[in-house]
């Protein structure tokens, strides 16, 4: 084997290590379709609570919000069980499940009281949906050095801001937008960048 | 006009050969970005056989590289591997005799 060909095959060989230890680091990073299934769940059940669904006005004000959030619950849980099997442990995956975890109590405490004590108010409710979810982005970005999360972190934080300052229908309007773009583009966007990863890999180590 | 020859030539690494081979240099890879794995992951990146898979792990562990433990989650036994610090030490040594190696090349 001549230099130039033994340079190559060992050029050939960091190139592998590179790819094989990303390769680690990416499996905990798919989750598109969460963010994809919570931001449907949201825009179905503001429809619902708006009337926009139809029936009894009580079931609007009290069941929709519950229902849909408990239902996306249980969708999330059943997808994660299926998706962690056969897979690594990562610090890095623990780390950004804890702060979505996290995220997720603390919210759904928080909303659950507030409901329950009926100073439910559109203004409150966005401002800190958008303002857990944009700590919950920026922590995750932070972490993975992901600038697109980044971005949906400080458009969940810029609807927050929007929604103390504007009228209820407005920061209504804020929320959906926000939700439009940083959960179901940016999750749909997730989910395209795991399928292109899946073509590319695999045959690295026969090739 | 040749140069003159130098008086001190380095002298270049050997590079491990238990992590040499492609396959368990992959599998070692993979470990070191994870804390730990199981047997259908590191066959499902590797596209793998488990005859193969099986025999390379079995090098890996005698080295003391990777060490297994198996268990039975809901009824079904689970191997899992995770990298030593010898084996993480091994490596790093690795990359850097490659590095060494290919020189200016890289």
């Amino acid at each position: 084997m001549d230099t130039e060909t033994s340079n190559v095959e060992l050029t050939e060989r960091l190139k592998l290590i590179e790819s094989m230890m990303a390769e680690g680091r990416h499996g905990t990073a798919r989750w598109g379709w969460t963010f994809v299934l919570w931001g449907v769940a949201y825009f179905v059940a503001t429809a619902w609570s708006s009337g926009l669904v139809g029936g009894p006005v009580w079931a609007q004000r009290l069941l929709a919000w519950p229902v849909t959030m408990i239902a996306a619950s249980i969708a999330t849980g059943v997808g994660i069980s299926r998706m962690k099997q056969g897979q690594p442990a990562t610090t890095l995956g623990r780390a950004i499940g804890a702060t979505w975890m996290a995220m997720g109590i603390s919210l759904f405490i928080v909303l659950m009281s507030l409901g329950l004590s009926g100073r439910y108010d559109t203004h409150v409710f966005v401002a800190i949906i958008g303002g857990m979810l944009g700590v919950a982005n920026m922590a995750s970005a932070i972490i993975l050095k992901w600038k697109m999360q980044f971005a949906c972190a400080v458009v969940w934080l810029a609807s927050t801001v929007v929604a103390c300052f504007v009228t209820e229908n407005q920061a209504g309007i804020a929320f959906l937008a926000a939700t439009f773009v940083c959960q179901i583009v940016f999750g749909i966007y997730a989910m395209i960048l795991e399928s292109q990863r899946r073509k590319q890999r695999s045959e690295v180590v026969n090739a | 006009m040749h140069d003159p020859a130098p008086d001190f030539v380095p002298e270049l690494p050997d590079l491990n050969p238990v992590i040499h081979g492609k396959l368990r240099l992959a599998l070692l890879s993979l470990l070191a970005g994870v804390d730990e794995a199981e047997f259908t992951w590191l066959r499902s990146k590797t596209g793998s056989t488990d005859g193969n898979l099986g025999a390379q792990l079995m090098k890996l562990e005698e080295a003391g590289y990777v060490s297994v433990e198996k268990k039975f989650v809901l009824r079904k036994p689970q191997t899992l591997y995770r990298m030593t610090e010898a084996g993480r030490a091994a490596l790093t040594e690795y990359v850097a005799a490659l590095k060494q190696l290919l020189g200016a090349a890289i």
